[in-house]
């Protein structure tokens, strides 16, 4: 167990300066909220460090009632897994493509900006990965207000 | 002679697979651009098999969610149950009775034996190898019919529920599946011996899609895929989840990160299932098999739970807002990590290698339901496995006997009569 957590407080650390929250949801887990402009920053910071391996992104709406979208960058070494938490907002919603420092993470990012509406600036492909290509623009399944109308009513 | 050579370089070709049988039975479009007989370029299409799964999750309740998740996979369903349950269960703040989580482990394993042997008979068909396709198959029909005995069914077992399982393990069954064992154990190890020695078989295997430690750490594959290449990456090893703390595995590499080396790793994984389901059955935990209450609406927060699918990691992150269906689900399936892994090992290859690269990360595709149900108005009628094979049998026997196959008429012998029940409702 405290190898367990000295790999998260290693994590913790080295990203502590782009923190703007710091949360332990799990005993094998740290949740920490980075600003846009910090993302790029932070995750080369953990990859140089060879901490872990970029497991996936998952992008959420937070809801009807509210104006945000978040990104969630899940590293995880061992048993331990890291989330950097990215807020946008649903208008704005832009975040930097962190490819250019892990190449793998291409096909999350399509599949982050054809399901959420997340552009990500800089991604090398934006080519449709999962959605058909008759798939109306401007349409993102995962968003709250999504209705199936919207497909279908074209 | 000079003059041909210099026309092949100078033209470029886009060959495009799929999206229908791209050497596997699953839909995928890949492009590949080739100069000569090199390819330089690639890519993937997805999405042919989407479903909207994720979406689907957010209209139906923590139960109804168990069910349709299982069905992602028909290979790897459990593991999707399982991995769904653990991590409701870690929001929930309960956890499953140790009986439980060692039934969740053993019937895990009994699905790696099932899709390891299932891929082994898929990867020898695309290399040409019929024969080791064929008794490949034939003898994962053993575990087969062993996952049918504990749960009633060969895909979707349907082993997990929400704070337990469904099914216990008798005395009977254990020792069937001790049978079913040894024989696999046998076949097994002369199926290593085979893709190890073959000479025809090893050179589509041997120095092909090699995948540096390096590379396979940068390209962020998972599973069987980073262990051929000496990247120790196996949630069972790593983070021990259900009963592998009690009942622990060995991880298996190899350092080689050619195609030969992603037999190796997979058949040598057997020997592990093999072994950890013995001990498992040896000591089963005593107690129940389910929580006596498990809530209906989950407490609010998030979960992350990784579980070792066949094919690698398998990562499901959950939240729930307190209510009585879940607020997001994201599930990040194996293949995914090792689809980049295709794109850039077959670069620099012959075109001709591409199917069995392709084959090299076991790409998750549906297996098919055998069950067969008759309507014939309002009547149903369940045929069992021993029948369905009688009927396959007299079929052909009659076939034989009415002198269409090997006879020596140049005209194709008309096909006897369809058995009606063949007609309808029948899955292949």
């Amino acid at each position: 167990m405290t190898e367990l957590s000295q790999t998260i407080q290693t994590a913790v650390s080295l990203l502590t300066p782009y923190a703007q929250t710091v949360d332990y949801p799990a005993t094998n887990r740290a949740d920490l909220g980075v600003g846009v402009a910090d993302l790029v920053t932070a995750v080369s910071t953990l990859h140089e460090s060879n901490w872990g391996y970029l497991a996936a992104i998952t992008g959420l709406d937070c809801g009807l009632e509210s104006s945000e979208l978040e990104v969630l960058y899940h590293f995880c070494a061992g048993a331990a897994v890291v989330t950097m938490r990215v807020k946008v907002g649903k208008e704005t919603a832009v975040v930097p493509s962190i490819c250019p420092i892990i190449p793998s993470a291409s096909f999350f990012e399509r599949e982050l900006s054809e399901m959420l509406g997340v552009t990500v600036a800089g991604t090398p492909n934006t080519a449709r990965l999962f959605l058909p290509d008759n798939w109306p623009a401007g349409v993102y399944p995962l968003r709250k207000d999504f209705q199936p109308e919207m497909i279908n009513g074209r | 002679m000079h003059t041909n050579e210099h026309t092949q370089k100078a033209e470029t070709f886009i060959v495009p697979i799929g999206p229908q049988h791209p050497a596997l039975r699953e839909p995928g479009h890949f492009e590949f651009t080739i100069e000569g007989e090199i390819v330089t370029a690639a890519s993937v299409r997805l999405g042919y098999a989407h479903r909207g799964i994720e979406k689907g999750t957010e209209s139906r309740n923590w139960v109804q969610n168990l069910y349709m998740l299982e069905r992602i996979c028909g290979i790897c369903s459990h593991i999707h149950a399982t991995a769904y349950c653990l991590g409701v269960e870690q929001l929930a703040g309960v956890e499953a009775p140790p009986r439980a989580q060692a039934i969740r482990e053993m019937v895990a394993e009994l699905e790696r034996t099932h899709s390891h042997l299932l891929w082994l008979g898929e990867a020898a068909h695309e290399a040409g190898f019929e024969t080791l396709f064929m008794y490949a198959w034939r003898d994962r029909e053993t575990v087969m019919d062993i996952l049918e005995a504990l749960t009633g069914n060969r895909v979707n077992y349907s082993a997990n529920l929400l704070g337990g399982v469904k099914y216990d393990v008798t005395g009977e069954q254990a020792s069937k599946i001790e049978q079913g064992l040894d024989y696999l154990e046998e076949r097994t190890r002369h199926y290593l011996d085979v893709v190890t020695s073959d000479p025809v078989f090893i050179q589509r295997t041997r120095g092909i899609g090699v995948m540096t430690a390096v590379q396979a750490d940068r390209l962020g594959v998972v599973g069987p895929t980073a262990r051929a290449s000496g990247v120790v990456r196996d949630v069972r090893v790593e983070a021990p989840y259900a009963a592998y703390t009690a009942f622990p595995i060995t991880p298996v590499l190899a350092q080689a990160g050619d195609l030969e080396a992603r037999f190796v790793v997979r058949l040598r994984e057997l020997f592990e299932s093999y072994g950890v389901i013995r001990r498992i059955l040896a000591n089963l935990p005593p107690g129940e098999l389910v929580l006596k209450r498990m809530p209906r609406r989950i407490k609010a927060g998030e979960a992350i739970s990784r579980v070792e699918a066949p094919r690698g990691e398998l990562f499901y992150f959950i939240r729930s807002n307190g209510s009585d269906t879940p607020d997001r689900v994201k599930v990040r399936t194996p293949t995914l990590c090792n689809m980049a892994s295709v794109l850039t090992l077959t670069v620099g290859r012959h075109l001709a290698d591409v199917p069995m690269i392709l084959v090299g990360i076991d790409p998750c595709f549906s297996c098919n339901d055998r069950g067969l149900v008759l309507k014939r108005g309002a009547d149903h009628e369940h045929w069992t496995w021993d029948r369905l094979r009688q009927i396959g049998l007299d079929y052909y026997a009659g076939e034989r006997g009415s002198g269409g196959v090997g006879g020596t008429s140049i005209s194709p012998a008309p096909l006897p009569p369809c058995p009606p029940a063949l007609l309808t409702g029948m899955h292949v």
